[in-house]
C-alpha cells in the first residue's frame, strides 16, 4: 500500500505480457469463449486480423495496480469508470498505470480519485478512465495537494 | 468483446427493451476457479475473490442469456464494489437493459448488473455499454 496519499501522487505501475495461453486460459475463468479471443482462424478473418484480449482481463491489471494502492478498501468501496480505447493483442505488454486526481477527507475517511490508464508497448492507449475508493486515516497517511 | 451466446433460449438484443431483466442466475466462487483467474490474470491473490473475478463471472452469466454476435464491442465499463468475497462463496447475479438504441448501422445496448452474495447483500454493481451490429 500507499505510505503516503496525495494529490499528484504516482501508483505503482502494473506490467503484464499478453499471451494467447493467458487469454485462453483467462477464457476458461471467466467463461467468455468469444471466438474473437481464442480463435484464431475466425479471428484472423474478422477486421481485427487476429484475436485480442478481453478487455475484462486488462481491467484486471487496473485493479491489481489499485489493490496494490489502497488495499482492501478497493475491494470493498473501489469505483472503476474506463473506456475501452483499442484491443490488446497476444504479443503486447500492457502497462496499467494511475495517479492521484484528488484527495477529499470527511471525518476519519478520504475519498481518493485517481485517474487510470493503460497502454501497450508503442504507448497506444488501450484503457482510460477513473478510479475511486475510501481509505480509513489507519490504512495510511494522507496530506494535502502539493 | 462478450461472448457468444450458446443458449438456444437467449434473448435476441435485437428485441430487448429496455427494463428488460434476465433471468437470475447463481455461480460459485471456489478455489480452483479463483486459482484459474489468478493464473490467467499474474496475480498471487489473497484470501479473497478478486473482485474483477467476480464481475467477469458476472458478465459471462449475464451474457449467457443474450445472443450476441460474434464481433460484438465491450465499449465501456463501470463498476463499484460493496464489500470482501470470501473464496467458496456463491453470489447471485440480477441484470437488466438501461439502453438500447440503433444508431446508423450499430446499436448500443448499455446492461446493468448487481452481484448479491448469500445473505441479499449487494457485493458489487456495475453498468456495461456495448456496441453490436443494428
Amino acid at each position: 500500500m500507499l505510505a503516503e496519499i496525495y494529490q499528484g501522487k504516482t501508483l505503482t505501475p502494473v506490467v503484464k505480457h499478453i499471451t494467447q495461453e493467458k487469454i485462453n486460459l483467462y477464457a476458461e475463468a471467466s467463461g467468455d469463449f468469444n471466438p474473437i479471443h481464442v480463435d484464431e482462424s475466425f479471428a484472423a478473418e474478422t477486421p481485427l486480423g487476429g484475436t485480442i484480449a478481453h478487455g475484462m482481463l486488462i481491467l484486471a491489471y487496473v485493479s491489481e495496480m489499485m489493490e496494490q494502492a489502497f488495499g482492501q478498501s478497493w475491494a470493498r468501496s473501489g469505483k472503476l469508470s474506463v473506456r475501452f480505447r483499442m484491443p490488446a493483442r497476444p504479443g503486447d505488454t500492457v502497462t496499467a498505470t494511475g495517479n492521484i486526481a484528488s484527495v477529499r477527507e470527511e471525518g476519519d475517511i478520504s475519498y481518493v480519485n485517481c485517474r487510470l490508464e493503460c497502454h501497450n508497448q508503442k504507448d497506444e492507449v488501450i484503457v482510460t478512465g477513473e478510479g475511486s475508493t475510501e481509505l480509513a486515516h489507519s490504512q495510511g497517511g494522507t496530506r494535502g495537494s502539493r | 468483446m462478450l461472448d457468444k451466446a450458446k443458449n438456444k433460449d437467449a434473448v435476441a438484443y435485437e428485441e430487448l427493451s429496455v427494463g428488460y431483466e434476465f433471468p437470475a442466475t447463481s455461480y460459485e466462487l471456489s478455489s480452483s476457479l479463483v486459482t484459474k483467474y489468478l493464473e490467467a490474470v499474474d496475480n498471487s491473490g489473497n484470501n479473497f475473490v478478486p473482485p474483477l473475478a467476480v464481475a467477469a463471472r458476472a458478465m459471462t452469466a449475464m451474457t449467457q442469456s443474450l445472443s450476441l454476435p460474434p464481433g460484438t464491442i465491450h465499449a465501456s465499463q463501470d463498476f463499484e464494489f460493496f464489500k470482501l468475497v470470501p473464496i467458496g462463496s456463491v453470489v447471485s447475479c440480477q441484470a437488466k437493459v438501461v439502453r438500447n438504441l440503433a444508431r446508423g448501422q450499430m446499436r448500443m445496448l448499455v446492461l446493468e448488473l448487481n452481484v448479491f452474495d448469500q445473505k441479499e447483500q449487494k457485493v458489487q454493481s456495475g453498468k456495461a455499454t456495448i456496441i453490436l451490429p443494428a
